[in-house]
């Protein structure tokens, strides 16, 4: 009974210091690489089982017609860097992957509907508002267009026009802790939860991606 | 009642502290079949370094005479230059003789995993975890 007790004690205090280890909000400051992640298992709805299934990855990823399909996929991308910056009245976040360019405005009482999009170039990835729990940086978003939600993480994860999401950003030094809870009544019956630990990348730069449908898609090697 | 609460405690802290996993599943994964290696000999016709994927292009000599075409898909562009990987030793011209991981789906398709260049040196990529490492511990990066 003992050794149980201690492994409890053990387990409590490490996960009272996971939870402890922020930093101040300046540290989301800079370029980011990602060092692993996690998605909690999907329970899905009927809609959604039947979706993920039916999905093939050469004919429905977004990607092979350079299109981002989502926040959440962006950012399960091993090599392309993110790049955070803070100001006064907003933030913003590019992706290198796909040249994605996000604004999100830090301004209380603007409903997630008020707001621009979040990325005028690709209207589909809807509308971004950003706040702080006291040193964590917490954007909603809503207003995407239904279509694919990730191709990486979960593969065949569909979205609805009825989703919303919450992301919290926590700053931790040189290591940045994401998680995402996208909420979607016709698709998961439950929140789905996404995790990301990022690895701050010294003096790191966002480059050009500059993708080219003609030359990401699997079809070029059918015609030949 | 008391070993309830303990095992409800135990699994309720595993899950609370749940393991991150690495990349299990990745676009090179769900394409290329990475239990296999396939060695695909000829000449590179075209090498482009771009994104979302590079791509080699060799001309394979047939056995009953001429060439088919074999495609080599690597990583995208920006990936190999902060890899520091040295992408101009594959020339257009050169046989060289690659080493993939097969498509799944599609017979004149593999993935990068290593070159054998025409003066016999090996050209690798580390890859992402690799360089990922590298940051993490303040190290260059070393193949």
């Amino acid at each position: 009974m003992r050794w149980k007790n201690r492994v409890i004690a053990v387990l409590l205090f490490a996960s009272a210091l996971a939870h402890a280890q922020t930093g101040k909000r300046e540290e989301l400051d800079g370029v980011w690489i990602l060092l692993r992640s996690s998605t909690e298992a999907p329970k899905l709805t009927p809609a959604g089982e039947k979706a993920r299934a039916a999905y093939d990855f050469q004919k429905d990823d977004p990607d092979m017609r350079c299109i981002p399909a989502s926040f959440t996929r962006i950012m399960h991308t091993p090599s392309p860097p993110t790049e955070i910056r803070q100001h006064k009245d907003s933030v913003e976040i590019n992706y290198e992957f796909m040249d994605v360019k996000r604004r999100v405005p830090l301004k209380k009482g603007l409903a997630v509907k008020d707001a621009p999009l979040a990325v005028s170039k690709h209207p589909h990835m809807g509308r971004s508002v950003g706040q702080y729990d006291g040193e964590t940086l917490v954007i909603e978003t809503a207003g995407q267009r239904a279509g694919v939600l990730d191709t990486l993480g979960v593969p065949g994860l569909y979205q609805s026009d009825q989703m919303r999401t919450v992301e919290r950003f926590v700053p931790n030094g040189d290591r940045m802790q994401v998680t995402i809870t996208h909420y979607d009544p016709v698709y998961f019956l439950q929140p789905l939860i996404v995790n990301y630990t990022f690895l701050r990348l010294p003096d790191g730069k966002i480059l050009k991606w500059d993708c080219k449908p003609e030359e990401a898609t699997y079809e070029r090697f059918l015609k030949r | 009642m008391c070993r309830n609460f303990s095992t409800a405690c135990l699994i309720g802290g595993l899950l609370f502290l749940r393991v991150d996993l690495g990349f299990a599943h990745h676009s090179v994964t769900a394409n290329f079949d990475q239990t296999r290696t396939l060695d695909v000999t000829g000449k590179v016709k075209k090498f482009s370094v771009r994104n979302p994927h590079s791509e080699i292009t060799l001309e394979v000599p047939k056995p009953g005479g001429g060439v088919t075409e074999f495609h080599v898909e690597w990583s995208d562009k920006n990936a190999l230059l902060r890899r520091t990987v040295p992408v101009e030793k594959i020339r257009v011209g050169d046989t060289v003789t690659i080493n993939v991981n097969p498509s799944r789906r599609l017979s004149n398709l593999g993935y990068f995993r290593t070159a054998l260049l025409p003066d016999g040196t090996i050209l690798k990529d580390c890859g992402f975890a690799a360089y990922r490492d590298s940051v993490a511990k303040g190290t260059k990066i070393t193949c």
